[in-house]
């Protein structure tokens, strides 16, 4: 196994134990990984920005292609940043105008098509379907069908302020709450699923560097944590508030 | 000056909105080719705009440095990583392959991004324990199809029960896909109707910046 | 005179109280503990394949030789447990099915990572960069990349990410846009992800359209399959382990499902417990009153 790679075990494992010590309570451990994640971050994202937009498509269009009517965006571009002057802020929001106005436009008649018009024929679909060896009354496809019928209609209903919640409407919305209920319940089993992934992820790569080939970098380095916590305990000012 | 400063990006917005929502109707070479210009002009200013709030989260931590706020230590760690990144990040040319940028990558942010969010795991178990109680015939729904939901999504849940799965995958594809329809139609209609207010200056909270 | 029975049934209601005010430590502990063993000792239940990921794969095996497959990653390091072990089994099958493979991502944080899956894959299945798959890169701007694509792939993309033009790459000879496209597959952790793509490019491109996401995303998506705005959906840890099922080759996400039985298992039992405190509480008021 290289150096690197070793190297790049421990540190990978120390991060990771320093980022759940924060399980305990809130302590030096974490922030210190807290701020190495956002300034890594931070400088990876402008390092990738750098080379994805302002070299490849800007400097190269530009000054080896000949495309120089990009000089329009880029001026747009640093207008943008006009911001952080406060005598000339304002000339920021024609950036602002220029990105919302067309991303508002381009939206009106995508989300039309696609997120209502297409969603309302899915819901209109046949409930009794008939072919050329008869008419199928009941079928559960049927019924799957109406059940969407309904649950889309109740649910839009309950989402209808505008109007009081009386009568019909009350017993409409309803059913409604009933729809929303049973798929904020998926919802909660999904994502119990996603985070518990996440963990299930994060371990298997702890296991991994567990091992005798990786120095057992997990063990150590647990033991390392926690020793570094309960001393942090011991020296710690009682009067000191801590965040639970 | 007033023309410059408040009249002048509403008029941009509503000229830009109104044509591009056209745009989608008018099949025209010249019309595509507008798009195709202006989407390309975009993605250069979101590229600025990303700049925006890295500048806006480094002010911050300048001031906390300057003024030695409590964990001010904290906020050099911040700069000193994001200025070790991005030294090494040029010095490899941006190229992650077999370089020290990559190597940062893989075991410095990769560790870390998928660490700190692997921590809701742990947490949802305990907001699981401590608040998911069937207070009322609607929470016992929930409750119930949560259940259902993460019995039926695990073999070992399939395996115990027969037909577990199929119920599970009716909970998603039924109830859950009309009340998530309602939600998406909902939404989008509450999209379009902040679009048109945008589109006609009746909303100005996005342009922000400058006194007036 | 004493009772024969002495048992206060206060008691019981104050071991409920006090179970349901347990330091979250000790469930911290506990969760950790039953994420752990199943990783370590796995059990191998077989995994039942579901109609939404059948159809992806279904698909998959229709297309024929050399047609292009565009496969975007959008996700960062926080999603990787879900959705990279889609990518891989994703990228084996396309490679296996000769298609040729067309990489991008959409998320900046997840670049790299996007870069180092399609390499590896592909070097594993022998495919030669530029000729069988070229990976793109990333592009700011969500819809307005997948716009831009739409009208000119190249003027989108004018390199990929290693620099080569993409005009001169011969997978990209007859790929201009995104109506060449035969079938494209974002997998996605949140916004752009894969109703960007259907909405501002499938509606109006015209490729079909599949999808991958984080399970948190994934009940928010069923109203596209039920209308086939997309043709099937990969949903979560489960839907990768589904795929890796299809495809012959189990991975992280067939090895992490086990414990993804003992978690659900454990939340379940949780929750179960914490109601019957709840409940036992709530005759501790009825007794008082």
């Amino acid at each position: 196994m290289s150096t690197e790679v070793l190297i790049g075990a421990w540190i990978a494992t120390g991060l990771s134990l320093f980022m759940y010590s924060f399980l305990y309570k809130d302590n030096p451990f974490f922030k210190f990984g807290e701020h190495i994640y956002v300034g890594v971050s931070v400088g990876y994202g402008l390092v990738i920005t750098y080379y994805e937009v302002m070299v490849k498509k800007l400097y190269v269009p530009m000054l080896q292609q000949g495309n120089w009517w990009l000089l329009i965006p880029t001026l747009l571009g640093l207008l943008v940043l006009a911001r952080f002057i406060p005598a000339v802020a304002w000339l920021s929001r024609i950036s602002f105008a220029f990105i919302v106005g067309i991303g508002s436009g381009i939206a009106i008649p995508r989300v039309i098509s696609s997120l209502i018009l297409q969603q309302v024929q899915g819901t209109l679909k046949p409930v009794v379907v008939a072919s050329a060896g008869g008419v199928s009354w009941f079928t559960f496809a049927g019924l799957n069908t109406l059940l969407v019928l309904v649950g889309v209609v109740s649910v839009l209903f309950y989402f209808f302020f505008s109007i009081e919640h009386t009568g019909v409407v009350h017993r409409v919305a309803r059913v409604g709450i009933y729809f929303l209920m049973v798929s904020f319940g998926a919802a909660f089993g999904y994502t119990v699923m996603a985070r518990m992934s996440l963990l299930i992820g994060r371990f298997d790569e702890l296991i991994q560097y567990a091992s005798p080939q990786y120095g057992y970098a997990t063990l150590v380095l647990l033991a390392a944590v926690v020793v570094g916590l309960v001393w942090w305990e011991r020296g710690r000012n009682p009067e000191a508030s801590d965040v639970e | 000056m007033l023309f410059w400063k408040r009249s002048l990006p509403v008029l941009i917005t509503f000229v830009l909105g109104v044509t591009f929502a056209l745009q989608y109707y008018v099949p025209h070479p010249a019309s595509e080719a507008l798009l195709s210009e202006v989407s390309v002009w975009n993605q250069i200013i979101a590229g600025f705009a990303a700049i925006l709030g890295v500048a806006s989260l480094l002010q911050v931590h300048y001031t906390k440095m300057r003024r030695k706020e409590a964990g001010w230590g904290y906020s050099v760690v911040l700069y000193l990583s994001m200025l070790m990144t991005l030294v090494i990040g040029l010095w490899s040319g941006g190229e992650s392959e077999g370089s020290a940028f990559g190597w940062l990558y893989s075991y410095v942010l990769v560790a870390l991004q998928s660490t700190m969010f692997s921590i809701l795991g742990f947490f949802v178990a305990s907001a699981a324990y401590r608040a998911f109680r069937a207070r009322s015939l609607e929470a016992t729904v929930l409750l119930v199809a949560a259940v259902f939901v993460m019995f039926g999504r695990v073999p070992l849940g399939e395996y115990l029960v027969y037909g577990v799965g199929q119920v599970s995958d009716w909970i998603m594809s039924v109830p859950n896909t009309a009340a998530r329809r309602g939600i998406i139609i909902g939404i989008s209609l509450g999209g379009i109707a902040t679009s048109i207010k945008i589109i006609f200056g009746l909303e100005r909270a996005y342009l922000g910046g400058g006194r007036d | 005179m004493d009772s024969i029975d002495t048992k206060d049934p206060m008691d019981s209601m104050n071991f409920a109280r006090r179970m349901l005010s347990l330091d979250r430590r000790l469930i911290f502990l506990l969760i950790a503990v039953v994420t752990l063993l199943p990783l370590l000792y796995p059990l191998g239940l077989p995994i039942r394949v579901s109609p939404e990921v059948r159809k992806i794969y279904d698909y998959m095996e229709s297309l024929p030789e050399g047609s292009v497959f565009l496969l975007s990653l959008d996700f960062d390091p926080s999603s990787k447990p879900e959705l990279y072990p889609m990518s891989v089994a994703l990228l084996h099958h396309a490679f296996r099915k000769n298609l040729k493979v067309l990489g991008m991502t959409l998320w900046i944080t997840g670049t790299s990572m996007a870069e180092a899956v399609v390499a590896q894959v592909a070097q594993e299945n022998g495919k030669e960069r530029g000729k069988d798959y070229v990976f793109l890169g990333y592009a700011p701007g969500g819809a307005n990349v997948i716009i831009s694509m739409g009208q000119d792939l190249y003027a989108a993309f004018p390199t990929d990410y290693y620099g080569t033009k993409t005009a001169d790459l011969p997978m990209l000879k007859d790929v201009r846009t995104l109506r060449d496209v035969q079938y494209a597959i974002s997998l996605s952790a949140g916004s752009p992800g894969v109703e960007t793509w259907y909405v501002y490019g499938k509606e109006k491109y015209g490729f079909e359209l599949g999808g991958g996401c984080t399970a948190v995303s994934a009940p928010g998506l069923y109203p596209l399959i039920d209308t086939g705005q997309i043709n099937g959906l990969l949903g979560g840890l489960r839907g990768a382990a589904e795929y890796e099922t299809l495809v012959g080759a189990a991975g992280k996400a067939t090895a992490g499902m086990d414990a993804q039985s003992a978690t659900h298992f454990l939340i379940i039992i949780l929750i179960v417990v914490c109601n019957l405190f709840y409940f036992f509480t709530g005759q501790e008021g009825r007794l008082r009153g």
